[in-house]
């Protein structure tokens, strides 16, 4: 028995290799499609590449200029069929086309037809999502219709809605709404703008520039929330559909989900993103339209004020000042403060008339809310009171359309007093009160008692020392005086002058006598030599003494000169007459000792 | 020059003074020309005296318009800076208006014990006597110490008149809040709202005019624009 269990055992490997050899002898087949075959710039197509045979066949990528091809997913089978193996893969490649136009894709065997795709032009740069649109691309998520009233877009990645307290408003109402643009995280790229109506009937105000952002979870998904806030006006009456649109920049899935098996094991749309299974496609997404009822303002009871506030305001009034001077101005202000469409709140004021004197007021808005739709308006109005005494501000009326009761009403402030003081040119006009009769009041009775007026008046309260009569006057002085310093001490530098002329002159002849002695000296002429030596002395006395020149006599010299030079000077002048009168010679040795008596004089004078 | 020509300078320029001063009531005859100023045009009409401005100042005090008070105390004041009753009853007003009193400055109180007038006068004198001496210097040269004497005593005449008349200057151009309230506004254009209210009796110091307003500082150093009516000078230009 054991013989015959191994020769079976041995049989059936036999078989078996032979099986396997013939299985691997099985020839392989590939074949390819390509799905869509039209697709759109932005737009992927699938390919899908299965191999179906006895072993495992690698197909390399193809190479098409303007395609892109990228693996995004691989699947394997293998079966046993009449104990041949068969082995089955199913390769999925996105084809991603740079342009637009009409590619071949070769085949991949050389027995395997060439697969055509035509890419057509972007008929738009964005696509639409609304409320029930049907996008052109494979949606990422399943969009619909949430309890809470949000729609998602068909992709289920973003959604925009309005929230109105009311659908039916006046015309002029403003109506503060809510804008809401929820973006699923990971699948909106960007915001691209501000949300818009669609509707040229309406105005949209003070649409607030930076959205209020806030995380929240819809349906199990993370959001993020944009909200803002904006004041809804309509312009004419009717019924109107409302919605609000916003430019987004979405992720769209590039192939049909059934067909994505690494996306539904990737649900995570960073991982799916990062293995390049979706692209950013700009789309618009809508708001629902919402139904709103514009109802005209009545025309029964319309105040012929009415300036077209709709709304609910309170009026008040105030004054800078209770207590003022005829011509002098005040302020009047008006507050209008409540809820409502503010930038039509106006007022005239107070008109002008013969107690008050007005200008055109000015208003300021200090709101309360971002929207400025609650807060308060300031009217301020310059008046100028004509008449002194108590006066009256008339009461100001503010008339307005409350949307609440239905009806027109009118806002009245309190009237307001003022007194008003004379005008200060009739103060300074007004004649002095009667000094001698006035009693003194309690309030004035410290006052000391009045003086005895006498007959002494300045003609002007200006310190004298400013009037233009002292200033001339004492310039007038300073400057004779100034003017005789000035001659006085010119005269006595002129005196001083001759006086050095004087000497100059002088001793300028003395010189020219010396010289004339020297001469007369060397010639032996003793009568030009005394008449030199006695003109020199005399020159030089008059000088010391204050005398003229031809004073100087013999009796002068006697009477003023003491020492030894006496007698020669009294010689001198002797001899002088007799070589005049007489011609008598005067010895050489003679000269020179008259020489010597002159210069020792001359240079006493020189020291003096 | 004769020896004898300053005296007669001196002389001459006396008489000159003492003509300009004749001639003084035709000037002041004037017409006002501040309209409006009624009261400063009767007083330069009838003159200054210090005790009728001191009656006046009792009666408007009396009549309860501290203001005008003020006003002529202070105009009272400049003409007998030495009263007492003048000195009292401009504290009492001032006081009973609520104001905070005033402090004389030191170079105010130096110069404070006579008037303007009488500080001309000595100044005219001092003037005179540094000239006259100045010029005795030089024609008596034996008596030039005796002369540096007077020279300097007179130049310490003319220096107490120029102290005065220093601290006189800013009175030159202080005015005094007669109404009741002097709204006071950033520029000089009515309908703008008023930065500060002045009270009455309440002295300022003046400086710009502009169509009707006038640009003020207060002591606390606020300047703004003030109506012209409102504020009345101490000292009227005329």
């Amino acid at each position: 028995v054991p013989t015959r269990h191994w020769r079976a055992v041995i049989a059936a490997i036999a078989i078996a290799i032979v099986a396997a050899a013939t299985a691997s002898a099985a020839a392989l087949s590939i074949d390819a499609t390509i799905e869509p075959a039209q697709i759109e710039v932005g737009e992927s197509a699938r390919l899908t590449i299965f191999t179906s045979g006895g072993g495992t066949l690698s197909v390399p990528l193809p190479v098409v200029s303007g395609l892109e091809f990228r693996v995004v997913g691989q699947s394997r089978q293998i079966q046993m069929i009449n104990g041949r193996t068969i082995e089955s893969t199913s390769t999925i490649i996105r084809v991603t086309p740079d342009q637009a136009g009409v590619f071949t894709i070769p085949g991949l065997t050389p027995t395997s037809p060439p697969l055509v795709l035509r890419v057509n032009p972007s008929n738009g740069s964005s696509s639409r999502y609304g409320n029930g649109a049907s996008p052109g691309q494979t949606p990422l998520l399943p969009g619909g219709s949430l309890p809470n009233g949000i729609h998602l877009t068909p992709d289920g990645s973003a959604f925009v809605h309005l929230e109105m307290p009311k659908h039916e408003i006046y015309v002029g109402e403003s109506v503060p709404v809510e804008i809401q643009v929820g973006m699923r995280d990971g699948f909106v790229a960007s915001i691209n703008g501000l949300p818009k109506l669609n509707s040229g009937d309406f105005t949209l105000n003070n649409l607030s520039r930076q959205p209020e952002r806030a995380p929240k979870t819809i349906d199990g998904k993370a959001f993020t929330v944009y909200t803002w806030r904006s004041l809804l006006a309509a312009v004419k009456p009717g019924t109107y559909s409302l919605a609000f649109e916003t430019p987004l920049t979405v992720r769209v899935r590039t192939r049909p989900q059934r067909d994505s098996m690494l996306d539904d094991l990737l649900g995570d749309p960073f991982l799916q993103n990062f293995f390049g299974a979706t692209i950013p496609k700009d789309v618009t997404v809508s708001s629902p339209e919402a139904a709103i009822k514009v109802l005209p303002l009545p025309t029964e009871g319309r105040p012929p004020d009415f300036g077209g506030a709709v709304g609910t305001f309170k009026v008040s009034t105030d004054i800078s000042s209770a207590k003022n001077t005829a011509g002098d101005p005040l302020t009047l202000r008006m507050h209008v403060h409540g809820a409502g469409n503010f930038d039509r709140v106006e007022s005239s004021m107070l008109g002008g008339d013969a107690q008050w004197k007005t200008y055109e007021p000015k208003a300021t808005f200090n709101s309360t809310d971002p929207l400025g739709y609650r807060g308060e308006k300031i009217f301020e109005q310059p008046l100028i009171a004509s008449q002194p005494g108590t006066q009256t501000i008339p009461p100001l009326n503010f008339s307005y359309f409350d949307p609440g009761a239905r009806r027109y009403e009118t806002a009245r402030s309190a009237p307001l007093t003022v007194t008003v003081a004379p005008p200060a040119d009739s103060l300074a006009n007004e004649p002095p009160p009667n000094a001698a009769g006035a009693a003194a009041d309690e309030a004035h009775s410290g006052l000391r008692p009045d003086h005895a007026v006498t007959e002494a008046r300045v003609d002007s309260l200006i310190p004298a020392y400013f009037q233009p009569r002292f200033l001339g006057f004492s310039s007038v002085l300073a400057l004779l005086f100034g003017g005789g310093w000035v001659a006085l001490r010119r005269r006595e530098r002129d005196a001083l002058d001759t006086q050095r002329q004087r000497e100059r002159a002088r001793a300028q002849l003395t010189q020219t006598l010396l010289d004339k002695m020297s001469a007369a000296s060397a010639a032996g002429d003793a009568a030009v030599f005394l008449n030199s030596a006695r003109s020199a002395l005399q020159q030089t006395l008059g000088a010391r003494w204050q005398l003229a020149p031809e004073e100087i006599s013999e009796a002068l010299v006697d009477a003023r000169i003491e020492d030894a030079d006496r007698e020669d000077i009294r010689q001198i002048f002797a001899l002088a007459d007799e070589a005049n009168y007489s011609g008598d010679d005067v010895k050489a040795a003679d000269f020179e000792r008259w020489t010597q008596i002159v210069g020792r004089h001359l240079g006493e004078e020189k020291a003096s | 020059m004769s020896r004898r020509a300053p005296w007669g300078v001196l002389l001459i320029a006396l008489a000159m003074f003492g003509s300009a001063s004749h001639a003084e009531p035709a000037h002041a005859a004037e017409p006002a020309q501040a309209a409006g100023q009624a009261q400063d045009t009767r007083q330069t009409q009838a003159g200054y005296s210090a005790p009728a401005l001191y009656n006046l100042a009792n009666a408007y005090a009396r009549a309860g318009k501290p203001g005008l008070a003020v006003l002529n105390y202070e105009r009272a004041r400049l003409l007998e800076p030495n009263d007492p009753d003048i000195e009292a009853n401009l504290h009492h007003v001032r006081e009973a208006s609520g104001l905070p009193p005033e402090s004389p400055g030191r170079l105010q109180s130096l110069t404070g014990f006579a008037s303007p007038r009488t500080f001309a006068w000595v100044g005219i004198l001092g003037l005179a006597v540094a000239g006259v001496s100045a010029l005795a210097r030089r024609l008596y040269p034996r008596h030039r110490r005796k002369l540096l004497a007077a020279i300097l005593a007179g130049i310490s005449l003319l220096g107490v008149t120029i102290a005065s008349a220093i601290t006189l200057w800013p009175i030159m151009h202080e005015a005094v809040v007669i109404t009741q309230a002097a709204p006071v506004r950033v520029s000089p254009v009515p309908i703008e709202e008023p930065i500060f209210v002045l009270p009455e009796a309440s002295m300022v110091e003046m400086s710009a005019e502009h169509d009707g307003f006038v640009l003020i500082r207060t002591k606390a150093g606020r300047t703004g624009w003030a109506q012209r009516a409102n504020l009345a000078p101490i000292i009227p230009k005329h």
